[in-house]
């Protein structure tokens, strides 16, 4: 009844998602959908034969899909006209809706099913499927012309962000409100390095490198001095960095390095010297005007990266994402990960144990702002310009939402969270702002006749004027509701929740406790 | 012991030079030429006496909000993000009061001050009342939670806040004066003080007559004055009354209070009310002083007034003040001789010296574990 129940809902929402895209969308979102379904209820089940399993999601897989495939034909013939667009050719209708249909009763239940193998294989094959997935991707997005390509990629480039600002919130239990400073720092090497702005022009697959290394080495200088701070402390120092980090790379626009001797000190006792200069109003940073253009990577056989064809950059996001979870995996199981959680957990226990805390913690910095500056470098090169304002406190506070919204701690809860939130914010929301602009044009708003009202109406009905509701709706829901996240990772949830997780266990296994609880 | 006579250190000699030589050498990158800030101070002396006049005008505003955060963190250890926006929702009441009364208009003494009045009013109570609702809604479930979830959820409303700041500021049908230019524009404060005492048709400049190149404006002496009589109506309330020693007490040790029957919620209420009734007021002064309603407003003043309440030591109402009023002269001279682009960044660099150095602040006791 309960997986019914999720299955009508996702229908519901799916179905409703056509609306604000129309056309292809319905297979994409379709297929989607029964991946999401697949995935999320297969994992609630028990574990048997796989058949079986897929017999028995079948019902709602079907449901699921019967009431996207309604909500999408009711879309196309009566809610395009509403809002005053042609509907879909009758062939995009038929097989978009056929794909979709299929699409979510295929990726249910086989999804589902998977979950009645072993575990490893289950694994395996998830890995496989998924994989091909992300593969196929972009070239149904090309088939389709639903152009989504773009915006994940500044999902992706969130998803290694939040990778990276795991490695310091959620291993080590540092929280960093100005992660967005080191993100900048990378792109900045990057913009100044590969740009003809300063006539420095080194190679993108060298300079990304020299990015990640520079963020690395700010994480590290930022980081000494303030990291034997605790707690809220330490945040509103990083909160700090990230603030003056932008405001340096806006306003280091006349550098002027004087020696002072020489141009200050003796000409006050009357000694006539010259003045020695190192930098005159050099202009480091371009201030507001931003640095571009901004070299892009090549590669042999496929040319030069170009900004009309996503594709390329898609899977160069794809290949660096790969390489920080493999790294993040690593040093995640390693002696150091393992320290990092023992002070997150502890840090006094953790200190007797033999480990020193603030080196510890150093290197959770400098490790973290690593993956920004790989973050950093992608982006700048993607973009060809670089601005100051986009690494402000907001970007930080969004890297953050992505962290928390997924889970804490859990590598997969990342890449989930940073896919959720950033298409919501730039997918989701410029769709949504076009339907419901076209939608109140052709029904309200000719009704309206004070011009004034008809104006508050028009203006206030831009959901991306609503975008830091969203981010901030984000931290606080899932603070009071799910502090642990999405896709929890199970020692921060038995944590946050230690009234349920660990008493049942206990309970089952050792009558101890039992006895302990009575007396 | 006689005989140990105390020896010239020279490694902090050499130490404090070379400092000394970074900050000459490198200072200028930043704004911080003191040749040229030197030079300007003795071409005019008379303007450090006027951006000692506006630091201080300004670091009463300052004062005010970091009372807020203060008090709250020395109850609640909780930095309330969100206190710089309730603050800029402050100024936007006050205008939104004052457009939908009228006064905006009004060349009446007397219908401005009553107008005045009244948007002091209903901006005090509409962020007393919104401030406990933040707590209400966001922290109260969090505060037996890990610290820093309390902390993230304040971030969040902070961004809810700014939000709401940004809607508001595009609403033209309630303030005319916003204009069509949307939210994300700086918004006119009207000088309401100016009008009202051209009206009068008293000189606003209380320096005037003596002909030095200086301004001391009866707003200066207003937001002074106001400032003043809230702090010590403040301080007398939390030391005379009973809420403010249930207040002291539940700072101290909230289990211990709880025990001897203080009711800690309401407690926790009554500052959040106390703290948001004083950004309120804040809004409005800064508003007529300042003259911009800004939805990002708060951010800035939010950080000015935290890094002011980390310098007097957070949790102390009197360094609260103090540290208020050192900001506020900081960002003066910081705007007027260095330059103003620079004055969010010094600030912060205060902030993180401060809790580098000396976390304590200055007038705080050690806190041990806590911070």
């Amino acid at each position: 009844m309960k997986i019914m129940r999720s299955g009508i809902t996702f229908g519901i929402v799916a179905g409703l998602l056509t609306f604000l895209f129309g056309g292809w969308s319905v297979a994409v979102i379709g297929s989607l959908m029964g991946v999401g379904l697949g995935m999320g209820l297969g994992s609630g089940l028990e574990r048997k034969d796989p058949f079986k399993i897929a017999k028995d999601m079948a019902p709602t897989a079907i449901v699921a899909g019967t009431i996207l495939v309604v909500l999408s034909i009711y879309q196309n013939t009566f809610v395009q006209h509403a809002i005053g667009k042609q509907p879909a050719p009758i062939n995009i209708m038929i097989f978009g809706n056929l794909i979709g249909f299929l699409g979510t009763v295929i990726f249910t239940t086989l999804l589902a099913g998977l979950h009645g193998l072993p575990e490893k294989e289950e694994q395996k094959w998830k890995m496989i499927l998924l994989a091909v997935l992300v593969v196929a991707f972009p070239f149904i997005d090309k088939l389709t012309a639903l152009r989504w390509t773009a915006q994940i990629i500044f999902a992706l480039i969130f998803v290694i962000l939040g990778l990276g600002l795991n490695i310091v919130v959620g291993y080590a239990g540092l929280l960093d409100l100005g992660y967005a400073a080191f993100f900048a720092i990378g792109a900045y090497t990057t913009g100044m390095l590969s740009s003809p702005v300063h006539g420095i022009q080194i190679n993108f697959w060298i300079v990304i490198w020299i990015a990640a290394v520079m963020a690395a080495l700010w994480g590290f200088m930022l980081g000494a001095p303030t990291l034997p701070l605790r707690g809220d402390y330490l945040a509103i120092v990083t909160l700090g960095f990230g603030e003056i980090v932008p405001v340096l790379f806006k306003n280091l626009i006349d550098v002027t390095i004087k020696e002072p001797f020489t141009c200050w000190i003796l000409p006050m006792f009357k000694i006539q010297t010259s003045c020695i200069t190192f930098v005159q109003d050099f202009d480091l940073t371009l201030g507001e005007k931003g640095i571009s253009p901004i070299g892009r990577p090549s590669l042999p056989l496929i040319g030069e990266f170009q900004s009309s064809n996503p594709i390329t950059w898609y899977f160069l996001i794809i290949a660096i994402i790969l390489l920080s979870v493999f790294i993040i995996r690593r040093l995640r199981d390693s002696r150091l990960g393992r320290a990092w959680m023992a002070i997150r957990e502890d840090e006094l226990a953790a200190a007797q144990m033999g480990i020193d805390p603030v080196k510890t913690k150093l290197a959770a910095f400098a490790l973290g702002a690593t993956f920004s500056g790989f973050a950093g470098a992608f982006y700048a090169a993607y973009i060809a310009g670089i601005f100051p304002s986009v690494f402000d406190f907001s970007a930080s506070i969004i890297i953050l939402c992505v962290v928390i919204l997924g889970g804490i701690g859990n590598i997969n809860g990342v890449i989930v969270g940073g896919l959720v939130l950033m298409t919501a914010d730039r997918l989701f929301l410029p769709a949504l702002k076009d339907f419901l602009a076209s939608l109140l044009t052709h029904t309200i708003l000719p009704s309206i006749s004070d011009p004034v009202v008809q104006l508050a109406v028009k203006d206030n009905a831009n959901p991306i004027l609503y975008r830091f509701l969203l981010f901030g709706l984000t931290l606080v829901i899932m603070m009071a509701v799910r502090p642990e996240g999405l896709i929890p990772n199970a020692q921060v949830r038995a944590e946050l929740h230690p009234d349920e997780a660990p008493v049942a266990v206990v309970e089952a296994e050792t009558p101890m406790n039992n006895k302990a609880k009575k007396g | 012991m006689e005989t140990t006579r105390k020896k010239f250190n020279w490694r902090r000699f050499a130490i404090a030079t070379l400092v000394l030589y970074i900050v000459f050498l490198l200072g200028p990158i930043v704004g911080l030429d003191i040749p040229v800030v030197a030079a300007a101070i003795k071409a005019n002396p008379l303007q450090l006496v006027q951006f000692l006049i506006i630091g201080i005008s300004n670091g009463a505003i300052v004062a005010i909000i970091a009372l807020g955060y203060t008090m709250v963190y020395g109850i609640i250890e909780l930095i309330n993000f969100a206190h710089g926006d309730v603050y800029m929702i402050g100024v936007f009441t006050s205008l939104t009061v004052l457009s939908v009364t009228g006064t905006l208009e009004s060349k009446d003494p007397v219908k401005i001050v009553l107008g005045l009045i009244f948007a002091l009013i209903i901006a005090i109570v509409f962020c007393a009342v919104l401030n406990a609702t933040i707590e209400r809604l966001a922290y109260r479930r969090l505060r037996n939670a890990p610290r820093l979830a309390p902390l993230i959820s304040a971030i969040g409303m902070s961004f809810i806040i700014e939000n709401i700041g940004l809607m508001w500021a595009a609403q033209a049908w309630l303030v005319p004066s916003f204009g069509t230019t949307g939210g994300a524009s700086q918004k006119v404060f009207p000088d309401m003080l100016g009008i009202l005492f051209a009206s009068l048709g008293w000189n606003i400049n209380l320096l005037a007559s003596s002909g030095l190149a200086l301004r001391l404006t009866i707003k200066d002496l207003l937001v002074i004055v106001l400032a003043v009589v809230l702090m010590t109506g403040l301080y007398l309330f939390v030391q005379r009354t009973r809420l403010g020693k249930a207040m002291r007490a539940t700072a101290q040790n909230r289990d211990a209070a709880k025990m001897l029957g203080i009711d800690i919620d309401r407690v926790i209420t009554a500052t959040f009310l106390i703290g948001g009734g004083l950004a309120g007021a804040a809004g409005l002064m800064a508003g007529l002083y300042n003259n911009t309603a800004w939805w990002f407003m708060g951010f800035r003043a939010g950080l000015q007034s935290f890094t002011a309440a980390v310098l007097g030591g957070i949790g102390n109402i009197t360094g609260g003040m103090l540290g208020g009023f050192l900001i506020g002269l900081l960002a003066s001279f910081s705007d007027g001789y260095l330059n103003a682009r620079w004055t969010n960044a010094l600030v912060f660099a205060t902030l993180v010296l401060i809790l580098l150095f000396r976390p304590t602040g200055l007038l705080g006791e050690q806190t041990g574990q806590k911070a």
